[in-house]
This record gives structure tokens, sequence and C-alpha cells, in this order.
């Protein structure tokens, strides 16, 4: 298994990272020591496979549909990087409306 | 050579509950913005969903009502994107085992008659904020009180075969999912959207084209209208000897027009896993069949009862039963003892306007039945009784024996009174009086009518007409 | 003693060690403010006036909560984890906020945006990780107990290193509302302490059942252990997977010590076999990350922590360049695998896969428990604490830190560390594994062989 540069970059598009140029093969070989390293689990016969494995309760309990939000001990507008008028702002985001 | 259009639709429903899908705030529409919001739906560090099960149960109940499998366990998963309205950086949806699968909705075709269409699945999951392009020049601003809204997503199989059955299936759905009280389904509020996938293949061909979306479709006419113009434009391609690239179009309810928003090949990879946040959702057979035990009476069977059992004409069976309200209050007059074709005279008229206007029924159902009874009982005139029903619906306090009396409306009958409008007219009306009386005799009708007006409606027609006749024969023979 | 007096003095002990870059947030003004609290309190509580740290990836409303990323700069919880809430009815002092690495990511406690804690014992080493920052205050006597996290043995591996008690209970016996999401099917709020007594107290007064996470199982809080005065009766599995030949001599040498204590208590020792439990750590890799990289997308720069507008100033720059700029080198590293290994093509031979196998490691764990073996004695860690670093350079060396105490996380089970005496002077761990929800009993357990082993005599390969 090998991981090229422009996967790398494609990963890091999908997860909304930066990756600066000279960092980049760095990243490339680390990435690689890291999935050859996860792909020994291949070593494992597959009819030895189990259905997958999640500890905790064996099913969701639900919450009855009654109001009684978590309060806020301070507002957005304490904590937002941007707020204005009661809405967080971010840049004109134009993608939805053309 | 002709084409055969291929469609299937997503339409996304929020789940009529109190709260959120994941958390405890409200999702009362029209509220200043990010105002119900709490550390789960903000998507803070540390938060937790935890789902409700009132949406749990309108979803249950949703899919049952169209005839779906609802699964035993179903799963929670994370489908991953960025995007302003999304705070958590992924939806918490159901992926590859969702709650409910494989049902049906029959339909009146305008094409084709009665006809099925499957659901591929039914699933639930949150819905995103909301984002104002418009407010703030050269900014998007994010409001989160949608965010985490209950929906059930519905997924039809591309079983509609044009615009105009799109349309039919969808105005059917609604109505389905109304009476079974899950959703209020209402586009204006954003309670019913739709996602449309359209496809042209010949005609005999089982493998499907190449199908693009349209989205941004604010009602029923404008899916039409949307799909209407992607068909146009698929056409066109085809028979310019190009092919239909896999796209995202968006509807433009101004222009008529649909453009294009992004090419499949670019869109994302939305890496799904379940939600380790959430433990399966599991309903046991019980719970279930109670759930089926429990569905409403749906549309169609609403629709064949009134028909059979109240003999009512298909045709109003069917306006009788668009809509709950409507279809409840006709069956509260029948109840109250008004005849079921009277009743339905009444509901699909006077009633219906009002219902219309304002949503609601000014005049409880035992009024307008004993509105009816004075109107059988010779009473009331038709006309008086419209006239009485407008008045009570305004001020609807009076009982209709008092708003008649009040508004001078009660029919007369009486012999003399009524030989005073006649002779009125009789006297007004010199020429006619002679014309009748050399044998044009179908004057009669005018000088009823002349005597109706004269007397503001309130006298008893057949009375006027015995009377008209006595007075005229007895001219004559002197 | 008044928890105003319990505060200044420790007020006085976190002056003194901040040499230690233990802590991330502490102020005198809000030790005297829980002090007031908890004199004021009407009852003292079953943790009265107890101090205790808390690590910084579980929010608390009074001080910031940074997870010692840059990405959570001055970022202020306007809530409080569920642990906090409680501990605090329980009467504990919220006292300090701890160094850790980034989002809980490393073994070591050197990923930190706020520079690396040091050993209590040799500055050059490393504490441990990530609750890194925990660990040290509890070994250097600050705090009788502080909270961690654990999703791949963050807090058993600390304690080993730093020579005090790290007990991970059962996935499901603390809530996780407030606490940080890093492997949400892994992540377990867990407690350091001085003595098992003082983790059992902690982890009593905050486990039980949360209507705010779904995770929770719905039992009674676990109850406060009594300590068992031997083992009589008890069966202790020594699984052999995790005695490899190539053991750090003083580490296996405590596991002897150890070994011979539980005989003498009345133990009856036996060897076992997890043959899963070697593909714990590839196994972890997989799951953590990809957990990770959708728990850590909520941090693009819309609604909270600091943002860095991009050079083109639309959307996709603002997100690339908050998160290329906030989040360090292993946190980068480990979104951008977990990206990876659930993208399009290769769930089914990754992410899935893990999980299947995650099932075999638990799977491993259920038949030898159901043999009839009590309990599992091994060790915590393959050497005593190594030196900063060292293992900086190879990200998967840094991992194989963790070979003994991932597949007891993926399995969800309770485990608890115990000193069990020093090599060359580092303090040397013995880790004890209960079956799932027998939290209570494993501390009971360990009570017993905490009284018969020295935490503090050398011992010799």
């Amino acid at each position: 298994m090998s991981i090229g540069r422009s996967e790398v970059l494609h990963v890091a598009r999908l997860a909304e990272l930066a990756v600066r140029e000279e960092e980049l093969d760095r990243l490339v070989s680390q990435l690689n020591r890291i999935v050859d390293y996860v792909t020994q689990l291949d070593q494992v016969p597959a009819d030895r496979m189990a259905e997958p494995f999640l500890p905790g309760p064996a099913a969701a309990a639900l919450r009855e549909d009654v109001p009684d939000p978590v309060p806020l001990a301070r507002a957005p507008a304490e904590f937002a990087p941007e707020f204005r008028e009661g809405f967080f702002l971010v840049p004109r985001h134009g993608a939805m409306e053309e | 050579m002709s084409w055969e259009t291929v469609i299937g639709l997503e339409v996304h429903v929020q789940l009529r509950t109190r709260t959120k899908m994941f958390c405890a705030c409200r999702t009362s529409f029209g509220d200043p913005p990010n105002t119900n919001v709490c550390p789960v739906c903000l998507g803070l560090p540390g938060a937790l969903p935890v789902p409700n099960a009132q949406a749990v149960l309108l979803g249950a109940t949703a899919a049952l009502a169209l005839g779906c499998t609802v699964h035993h366990t179903s799963v929670f998963a994370r489908k991953n994107y960025f995007y302003p309205d999304l705070p958590k950086g992924y939806q918490i949806s159901q992926f590859d085992q969702p709650l409910a699968t494989g049902g049906r909705v029959a339909f009146e075709s305008p094409d084709r008659g009665r006809v099925q269409a499957g659901i591929t699945r039914l699933h639930l999951e949150e819905d995103a904020g909301k984002l104002v392009h418009d407010r703030f020049p050269g900014k998007t601003a994010v409001d989160l009180n949608r965010a985490g809204v209950p929906l059930a997503e519905i997924v039809s199989e591309p079983d509609l075969r044009s615009p105009a059955e799109a349309r039919a299936y969808l105005t059917t759905l609604r109505q389905i999912l109304m009476y079974a009280g899950a959703s209020e389904c209402s586009m204006e509020q954003g309670s019913l959207r739709v996602d449309a996938n359209i496809s042209l293949r010949r005609p005999g061909e089982a493998r499907l084209g190449t199908k693009t979306e349209v989205k941004n479709l604010n009602s029923f006419a404008n899916v039409e209208r949307a799909l209407e113009a992607e068909r146009g434009r698929q056409v066109a391609v085809l028979e310019g000897g190009g092919r239909v690239a896999q796209v995202t179009l968006l509807f433009h309810a101004g222009t008529g027009q649909v453009k294009q928003l992004r090419s499949k090949e670019e869109s994302h990879d939305y890496r799904y896993f379940p939600d380790p946040d959430l433990p399966p959702l599991v309903l046991n057979d019980a719970w279930i069949a109670e759930r089926r035990d429990a569905l409403p009476e749906l549309p169609e069977a609403r629709r064949s009862r009134l028909e059979m059992a109240l003999g009512i004409p298909a045709y109003d069976a069917r306006v009788l039963t668009s809509e709950v309200p409507l279809a409840d209050y006709f069956e509260a007059v029948v109840a109250a003892g008004v005849e079921p074709k009277t009743a339905a005279n009444w509901v699909m008229s006077e009633v219906m306007t009002t219902f219309n206007e304002t949503g609601g029924f000014p005049v409880p159902a035992d009024r307008l039945a004993a509105l009816v009874r004075l109107v059988r009982a010779g009473t009331l005139s038709h006309q008086a009784a419209k006239r009485v029903y407008s008045e009570m619906a305004e001020s609807p306090d009076g009982d209709p024996a008092a708003v008649a009396e009040r508004l001078g409306l009660v029919q007369v009958s009486d012999e003399g009174a009524l030989g005073t409008w006649v002779d009125e007219v009789l006297a007004a009306n010199p020429a006619e009086v002679a014309r009748y009386q050399t044998g044009e005799t179908k004057l009669m009708g005018f000088f009823v009518g002349q005597v109706m007006k004269r007397s503001q409606g309130k006298a008893d027609p057949k009375g006027v007409q015995q009377v008209l006749r006595g007075r005229l024969e007895a001219s004559q023979q002197a | 003693m008044s928890a105003a007096a319990v505060a200044k003095e420790t007020g006085a002990r976190l002056a003194a060690t901040q040499h230690l870059n233990a802590t991330i947030h502490w102020s005198e003004g809000l030790l005297d403010a829980e002090a007031a609290r908890v004199d004021a309190a009407r009852s003292p509580g079953t943790l009265s006036a107890m101090p205790i740290a808390i690590k910084d990836n579980i929010v608390t409303v009074e001080q910031p909560t940074t997870c010692a990323s840059r990405i959570l700069e001055g970022y202020r919880s306007p809530y409080n984890a569920t642990a906090v809430t409680r501990l605090r009815a329980a009467g504990a002092m919220i006292v300090a906020k701890t160094n850790m690495d980034e989002f809980a990511m490393g073994s070591s406690t050197e990923h930190s945006a706020f520079g690396r804690v040091k050993h209590p014992i040799d500055p050059e080493r490393v504490p441990g990780g990530s609750s890194g920052g925990s660990a040290a205050l509890v070994a250097a006597g600050v705090v009788p107990a502080a909270l961690g996290s654990e999703t791949g043995g963050s807090v058993r591996q600390p304690a080993s290193f730093c020579g005090v008690v790290g007990m991970k209970p059962s996935y499901g016996r603390v809530s996780r509302y407030g606490l940080v999401a890093f492997g949400s099917s892994l992540d377990c709020i867990s407690v350091l302490g001085r003595t098992v007594d003082d983790a059992g107290r902690v982890l009593s007064g905050m486990s039980g059942h949360d209507p705010l996470d779904a995770t929770t199982l719905s039992r009674p809080p676990m109850a406060v252990p009594t300590p068992r005065a031997d083992l009589e009766g008890l069966r202790i599995g020594l699984p052999r997977e995790y005695y490899p030949a190539d053991l750090h001599p003083g580490v296996a040498a405590g596991l002897r010590r150890t070994r011979e204590a539980v005989e003498k208590l009345g133990g009856q020792v036996c060897e076992v076999s997890l043959p899963h439990s070697p593909y714990a750590v590839p196994t972890y890799y997989i799951v953590a990350p990809a957990e990770a990289a959708a728990n850590l997308a909520r941090y693009d720069g819309v609604r909270y922590g600091p943002r860095t507008v991009g050079p083109e100033g639309d959307i996709h720059a603002l997100y690339q360049a908050t998160r290329g700029e906030g989040f360090g080198a292993e946190v980068r590293r480990r979104i951008l695998v977990g990206t990876y290994v659930l993208s399009a093509g290769y769930y089914e031979a990754y992410y899935r896969k893990a999980q299947r196998v995650r099932a075999l490691i638990a799977e491993d764990f259920r038949k030898v428990f159901e043999s009839g073996v009590d309990l599992l004695l091994t060790p915590t860690t393959p050497t005593p604490a190594f030196k900063a670093g060292e293992k900086t350079e190879d990200p998967v060396a840094m991992y194989l830190a963790d070979i003994f105490v991932c597949a007891v996380s993926l399995a969800g089970l309770p485990a608890v560390s115990l000193p069990v005496g020093r090599s060359e002077g580092l303090p040397v761990g013995a880790q004890l594994i209960a079956p799932y929800f027998e939290d209570e009993r494993l501390l009971a357990a360990a009570a017993a062989i905490e009284r018969a082993v020295s935490a503090d005599a050398e011992v010799r390969g």
C-alpha cells in the first residue's frame, strides 16, 4: 500500500486542512508508515471475522419529547468569532445561490 | 422518436415534534435567530446526541402509513461534509440500515389512471441550519434554530413517468403523511422539501439513462415546472446527439429555468460510518405492531368509506377527504343528522370557501346541521340560508333560527302577506300579465322571481307560485 | 479541615510545581471561589473538599477549555461536563485544568500547544500521555486525584510512568457529556489517584447513567469499593501475549513481584491467551483516527474558537486556514489517516475490518472471563518512562507505547494501573483488567494488591 502526494492532497481537501508544500513529503512518508502498519490487520483470516463491535448499551435509550435544553452559561455572541444581530457570520458563501 | 421520462423523488418532511431530533431545543418556526440552540445543536465541544422518542414514533408511523417494513434494528450514521449550516461537520442520518424500507403509494396519475409508486426507504435524520445570504454585504449569516430539527427522508423508486405524475404522487404522499399526523407538510415553512431525479430513455428500454438532480423546488407546481424544464433540456441534449451529464441543477421559479450547480464527479465523498455516539435504534415487534394498529384511517380508506357507507359521489368523496379537518367536519355534519349529499353540497361550497380562506370552521357542525334543518322544514329558503350562514360565519354566536329572525329572513308562507307582494308585482308589470294571459305561461318564473326580490328572499316560493296562479287565473276569468 | 484551607495549600503546591508545566489554567481566585462554594454547602458531600484537577478536554464553565490546542485558544465552555457537575455536587473542588497531548492524541504529553509536561522524577523524561498533566500533578503530590481521559490507555499509561493509580472505568459507566470527543466508541473519563481509594471515591462520585449521554448504561452509580483483605478464591489470568520475551527487565521484575504478592494473598494465578490482542494497536489506529476525523470536523472557525481567514477569503479558505493552523502535527496526521480510511473505496478494507477485528479482541476477553478467570494481570507499559523527543519522529514507535493498554479500550473493559515498584528510580506499573462493569470488584482487589506491593521499592530484572 502506498499513498501518493495527490492522494494526501485529496484527503486533506476532504478534511478541509491546509497542507503546506514544504511539509507534504514528510506527511506522505508518515501516512505511508501508519497505513502500512495498520495494514497488518490483513493477516487476520477473513473466516474469523465477527460482526463489528461497539461497547456500551445494546440499544439507544430515547428521550421524551419535552423542551428542556441544557442552558448556555454564556451566549453565542460571547464565543463566536464573528456574530451580528443574532447571526454567526462567515464570508459570503455562494454555492447554493447559483 | 419519443422518450420515456423516469422520475424519482426524495422528499424531506419535518416530523411533528416539540423538540429537535437529538436535543431538547424547541422546533418552533420563526423565532429570533440562534435562540433555540444548545450545546448539542451548536456542535459545541463535548456535546452528545440523544434521540427523540416522538420523532422515532412519527417516523415509524409515517413508514407504516406508506406500507413500509419498519426494521427491528436501524443505525444512525454520520454523513461527513463541511458546510456553514452544518454545526458538527457531519449530519446524523441513517445510511445502510434505515428505519424502514419497501413501501408504496397508490395514486391517480393524470396520464395513466390509477398507479403505484414504490417507496425505497424512509430514514430519520437531522436538519441543517439556515443560511441567509442577503442580509449582510459580503457575508453569509448562519441561523442554527433549524439545525437538528427531525426529518424523515422518503425516497421513491424511479416509478414516476411524467412531471405531472410526480406532482400527483406528491399530493397523495402529502395527504397520507398529514393523515398519519407525522408532519405538517408545509412547503412555506420548510416542513416539506423535494429533490427530484430525472432521466430519459427510449420506450421499452430496461436500463435507466443518466439522471440529473433538480433542487430548490418550493411548491408542487414548481416541481412540475422544473421537471418539465429539465425534461426539455435533456431531450434537446439527447436529440442534439449529446450525452446527459450527471449534474445537480437549481430551479429558478422566476425564469422557469434550471441551472447547473455542480457536477457529480466533484461532489462529496460523505464517508458514512455508524455514529459511535448512538447505539442502534431497536424497536420491538410488539411496539411496531402497536404502531400499525394505532394508524389513523388513511385517505384512501376514508374516501371509499364515505363513498360506500354514505353513498356520496366519488368526486365528492375525493374533495371532502383532501384534508383531514374537512372530512372530519363533513362527517360531523352528517352525524348531526344531515342527509349526506346535502351535507356534501354545503361543505363543498360555503364551508370550503371559508376553510380555504381561513383554515378554520367558524360555524360549528351542529349549527350548520340546524341551519339545514330550517331549510328542510321550509322555514328558510336555500337562498336565505346562505345569507344566514355567512352571518353566522362572521359572528359565530347566534343559533341559525335566531340569526334568520334577526335578519328577517324567515320564510313567509302566510297567504295574506304573499298576496300583498303578488299584487304589487302584478300591478307593476301589466305588460307581462297580458302576455301571460295570452298563453306565455313560462313568465311564471319571472313573476316568482320578482316576488322573491320584493320580499327580499323571504317569501316561500311554493306559496308564491300558488298565489300567483290563483291571481292570474282569476283575473283572466274576470 | 475547611475547604478554604485545602484550597490555600493546593494553591501553594500548584505554584511550587509550575516547572512541570502540568497545568494549563488555574488561579487563586478560582480556588477561593471553589472553596467558598464548598464551605457554604449544607452537606459536605462524599468528596468533602477534595481538590481535583481536570484534564483540559473536559469542559468547565469557570475555566477555559482548550484541549491543549490552538484551535480552542481562549474557548470558554458555556456548560459543564456531567462529571464535573457531579463531582462538584459531591463536594469536590475543581482546582486546575491540566496539560495534555492536543485533543488527547499522544502518549507522552509532548504534543501540546502549551509545551511538554515534565516527568516529576526526571524532567528529561515524559510523564506519559495523553493525560500527562493530570498524572504529573498527582505524582507530585499537588492533588490526591485528577480526571484524565482514556481513548487507548491515556490514563493507565501515564499512571504507570508516574507511579500513581490510573483507573479506566467500563465504557458507559461515566458520562462522556462534556468530554471533548476524540474516539467516541473508546473515550472514557478516567481517574488518576494517589491511592486506589482516592480513585474509587472519585469514580463513584461521577459514575452512573446520564440522560444526556446515550452510551451510558442505565445502571446505578458505582458504590465506593470496600477493599478486599485478600484475594482468596480469585483466579488471576496472565495472558501470554502480554509478556513478550523482550519486555523491559525492570517491568518484568515488577510484574514478577506483583504475581508473587497475588499468590501470597491467596489468589490463584494461571496462564491464559488473548490471541487477537497483538492486533489491538493497528485496530485502534484505524478506529480512533476515523472517529476523530469526524469528531474534529466541528472545529471550523464558524461558531467558536479563533478563525484564520484564508487569502481567497471564501469559506473553504477559512476552513482550511483555520484548521491547518489551529491543529498541531499529530492531530493533523490523525485527521488525514481517519479521513483516508473512511474515504470512498477504503471503508470496507480499513474501518469495517477494524471493527470486526475489534469484535475478535473483545471476544477473547469474554471467553477468558467465562472460563472462570476473575481478573487479568499484565504490565501496563512495555518500558518505564522514556525520554522526551525519543519517539516524536516516528509516530508508530509512539503508538507502540500503548501496546498493552489498547485492547482493553477496544473491548470497553475496566482496568486499573497500579504502581508496583521502581526500576532505576522510574516507576513501573501493573495492569489489572476485569469483566465488563465489574469496576467495583476490580478496585476492591486492586486495593489488596496495593497494600501488599510497595510502589517505591527498587526492583531488579
